[in-house]
């Protein structure tokens, strides 16, 4: 039976292809519910409240109502908005989410295309993210989405420098570009966060990672206490919900790239490698929802000094300290 | 007067403000940790209620006298001049020592819940309870009508008014003969 | 680039305006709209007795309602020359604490929020919350309290109120301290709060600025202990004063006044004598013809009442100065040259309630 199903697709390709799209493109849907509902929950938690609880047993249901409720919701294009980039931008912005889960190995063998430079296609297809939300905000005609606009575009082109070089430092260390290359490397040499510059890349990660997919400290594209809600200001319905829908899928996607590069993927003893997977994505998400509901915010100015006074010559140096340590 | 200086911080240094962030950030996790695991403060409204202490200011109730079988009030209108904002109005029933109320209204949409009405009067007639569920859909519902005041309900107001008119009435009777007697004996 | 935050806006507490002039970032001019919650109050209280005008109060500074019924009270009192039994001062003192408690917890919430730290909000409301089920068993209700009369308060302390006060204070001085280890000692909220907004002293003193606005820039003016009310003369407590006129120096005032607000709550319980709590007054109060004014030291500032007598049931003026309105004032000159992220920071911690504002 397997067989024949292997057989079929070997021998149509494309369809093979279709098929693992739209797996992909559901799973970047279906994530986001999870994790919203989870940080929905800790959020509660920590704030002392009970968190959603009424649609399914303890809330489960909340975000899949919510998310038919934004379906369900008129489609609203703000006057004098530049309507072809305004309805372009949510899907842009879900889109490179969706490219990037595609080279994500999630398990020995479970990826949709295995390519030797993974991690360059990732880089370079998640910052199609910062031209949605500059599309979305220049064409709302909104000022506070105007506003919110171009600080994220500031903010994101900051953070991904340091981020690059701290991921360039992890390739250098491993000597390869592919993602399961990076992985198996791992699972042969002990995990990479163990080794010193790996660590210190580690952490850079972690703080752009937080920059990336906008969560306090570094949250301002969408301060709602100052510009309302940033960029996505003017969305409703649908569209909004697309680019909620990407953002939570990032969030998931810059931990499970984050456990790739430097927890060791899906290596660990007795569970099976997709169960570990998860499992370090799903504490790094924690980590990262206790940490979004700690700090208040850092101000625009002080963010970008910070990015590029401290993190870009610090990853710098450590770059090179890899590239030291990693060439045998 | 205590003259203080602020705590300040030193010039900007990149890196010690990032490694001092760090470790204030770990302090305010370490906080936040704790209150994840504390009890949760949440009332689920709908299904569970805060107990409603005694002196809550809610909706009014006239106080339903069970020894005298009537209604405190007897209609001195002390309360709606109290009222700051002419919430109150009522028809008296009778005069002297029996005097009732056969009407008392109240227009909540007006009420501001002060207390000043119950502290102006003097017969402990007029209460303000424990319900404080008062939204409604429409508009005319803000006007209370005695029988939604009274405890007891219509069939109160119906005793309050029955017991006042045969008093009175017996008053009346009594009046040509031994008329202090018969007040002296029922203002007891 | 124009812009224009509020009435509605997530962070002008109420239905402020402001009406910005942007370059990018950088705010060149401000200018404050208010009147959206404009009623009338002062003409409403000369059209009314005096002592129906008590509940008036309440809706002036809705956070702090209680400060607003003892200044119109003591008004009241002085224009008729009503003495106030003993214990119903330290049952005055009590209350204007707790509720002074309560509304620095709201500065602190909704401070916290305009700077993104979300979870702020949460526990401060949390630990406001048990301040108003004290003063909800004490008054019977939860935001207009109206409970100072003229001569008084109507009822005494609920039986047991004391120790569950006492209880309170000493579960908040812990939870002070969790404040501070969250957001006071942050690094992230020194760097947004430490030189921005700087009032200085001679501006803070022009604009007439008062309450921890004016004492964060090194005033020490402070209506309890510069003309005492009340008891405020026995009970012992420190003013806290900053020199730096900061955002950051008029948190660590409010900081410091929750601290001093339980020193004394500890200390009129202690103190407290028994007694009558109310004055008997005639029915219809008249008092002789005169001026009377009265200040009381509200969580926002000076809060005064005005109100001329002719020797009828009705003031034939009443005027209200209002500490809000007064430290708005200075808003448009701290905002100038700042950063539109700074704008909530400054305006969070001016801290206006425009209940009060716009009267």
């Amino acid at each position: 039976m397997i067989e024949a199903i292997t057989q079929f697709f070997t021998q149509h390709p494309l369809l093979w292809a279709f098929v693992k799209a739209v797996v992909l493109a559901s799973f970047t849907l279906v994530i986001p519910l999870a994790v919203i509902y989870v940080e929905r929950k800790i959020a509660g938690f920590i704030q002392s409240r009970l968190g959603p609880l009424h649609v399914g047993p303890q809330g489960t249901f909340q975000t899949a109502a919510d998310a038919l409720k934004l379906l369900l919701k008129e489609d609203i294009v703000p006057e004098g908005a530049d309507k072809r980039f305004f309805y372009l931008a949510p899907y842009i912005a879900f889109v490179s989410t969706v490219l990037c889960f595609m080279v994500l190995p999630f398990a020995p063998g479970w990826v949709a295309l295995e390519m030797n430079v993974a991690v360059l296609f990732i880089i370079g297809v998640s910052l199609f993210n910062v031209v949605s939300i500059l599309m979305a905000g220049w064409s709302s005609n909104n000022k506070y989405s105007l506003l919110g606009g171009l600080r994220a575009v500031a903010q994101l082109l900051s953070y991904e420098i340091p981020m690059v070089l701290s991921v360039l430092a992890v390739v250098f260390y491993t000597g390869s570009l592919s993602l399961t290359g990076i992985i198996e490397y791992q699972v042969k040499h002990g995990w990479n966060i163990w080794h010193p510059p790996i660590m210190i890349a580690a952490l850079i990660y972690f703080i752009c990672a937080l920059a990336e997919i906008n969560r306090t400290p570094f949250d301002l594209p969408e301060a709602e206490s100052e510009l309302v809600s940033g960029f996505n200001t003017e969305y409703s319905g649908m569209r909004f919900a697309f680019f909620f829908a990407s953002e939570f899928a990032n969030n998931f996607f810059i931990t499970a790239f984050a456990a790739a590069l430097f927890f060791g993927g899906w290596d660990g003893p007795v569970l099976p490698p997709i169960v570990w997977t998860f499992l370090k994505v799903f504490v790094m998400i924690f980590v990262f929802m206790w940490l979004r509901w700690t700090p208040p915010r850092l101000r625009i100015d002080q963010i970008l000094r910070f990015a590029w006074q401290l993190l870009v010559p610090v990853s710098l140096a450590n770059l090179l300290f890899a590239i030291a340590l990693g060439v045998r | 007067m205590s003259r203080q200086r602020a705590m300040r911080d030193t010039e900007y240094n990149p890196l010690v403000y990032f490694i001092d962030g760090l470790v204030t950030l770990f302090n305010g996790m370490v906080v936040t940790w704790r209150n994840l695991w504390r009890p949760k403060i949440t009332v689920r409204y709908p299904y569970q209620r805060r107990p409603v202490p005694p002196r809550y200011r809610g909706l009014f109730y006239l106080k339903w006298n069970e020894e005298k079988q009537r209604l405190n009030c007897v209609g001195c209108t002390l309360c709606a001049q109290a009222c700051p904002t002419d919430v109150i109005s009522m028809v008296k029933l009778g005069k002297g020592t029996h005097a009732g109320v056969s009407e008392f209204t109240m227009d909540l949409g007006r009420c501001m819940f002060c207390n000043l009405c119950v502290e102006a009067c003097p017969f402990d007639a007029i209460y303000m309870g424990p319900n404080y569920e008062l939204a409604s859909e429409r508009r005319d519902v803000s006007l209370f009508r005695i029988a939604d005041l009274a405890q007891g309900g219509e069939e109160a107001v119906r005793k309050n008014i029955e017991t006042i008119e045969r008093l009175l009435a017996e008053e009346e009777k009594a009046k040509p003969a031994h008329a202090a007697h018969a007040a002296g004996g029922q203002s007891e | 680039m124009v812009i224009n935050v509020g009435p509605q806006h997530p962070s002008t507490h109420g239905v402020l305006r402001l009406i910005l002039t942007l370059d990018g970032e950088q705010i060149l001019a401000c200018e404050p709209v208010i009147g959206y919650l404009h009623r009338g109050l002062e003409k409403m209280m000369e059209r009314r007795p005096y002592r129906h005008n008590i509940p008036f109060t309440d809706r002036l500074d809705y956070l702090a309602a209680l400060s607003n019924n003892l200044a119109i009270c003591q008004c009241i009192e002085r224009l008729g020359g009503v003495e106030v039994p003993e214990r119903a001062q330290y049952i005055r003192v009590l209350l204007m604490e707790l509720q002074r408690i309560a509304s620095h917890l709201v500065f602190l919430g909704t401070f916290g929020t305009d700077l993104g730290a979300t979870t702020m909000f949460l526990y401060a409301f949390r630990e406001r919350e048990m301040v108003l089920d004290l003063l909800e068993e004490c008054t019977g209700a939860r935001l207009t309290y109206n409970w100072v009369r003229v001569g008084g308060v109507p009822d005494d302390l609920p039986e047991g109120f004391g120790q569950k006060v006492l209880d309170f204070v000493k579960l908040f001085r812990q939870r002070i301290e969790e404040y501070d280890m969250l957001l006071t000692r942050n690094r992230i909220f020194r760097s947004r709060t430490q030189g921005i907004g700087v009032i200085p002293k001679e501006t803070a003193l022009a604009y007439g600025c008062s309450g921890p606005v004016a004492r964060a820039s090194g005033i020490p003016y402070d209506i309890r202990k510069v003309a005492p009310y009340e008891v405020y003369n026995r009970v012992e407590f420190d003013v806290p004063v900053f020199e730096d006129g900061d955002v950051w120096a008029r948190y660590l005032v409010r900081m410091e006044e929750l601290r001093q607000s339980l020193r004394i709550i500890e200390q009129v319980l202690r103190d407290m004598p028994d007694g009558p709590v109310q004055t008997k007054l005639p029915k219809i109060f008249k008092p002789p013809a005169g001026i009377a004014y009265s200040r009381v030291e509200s969580p926002r500032g000076e809060l005064s009442f005005m109100m001329v007598s002719d020797g009828g049931a009705n003031p034939v003026r009443v005027h209200i100065r209002a500490p809000s309105f007064v430290n708005l004032s200075v808003l448009p000159r701290l905002l100038e040259g700042a950063k539109v992220a700074d704008l909530v920071a400054i305006l969070g911690s001016i801290d206006v309630v425009l209940g009060e504002i716009d009267r």
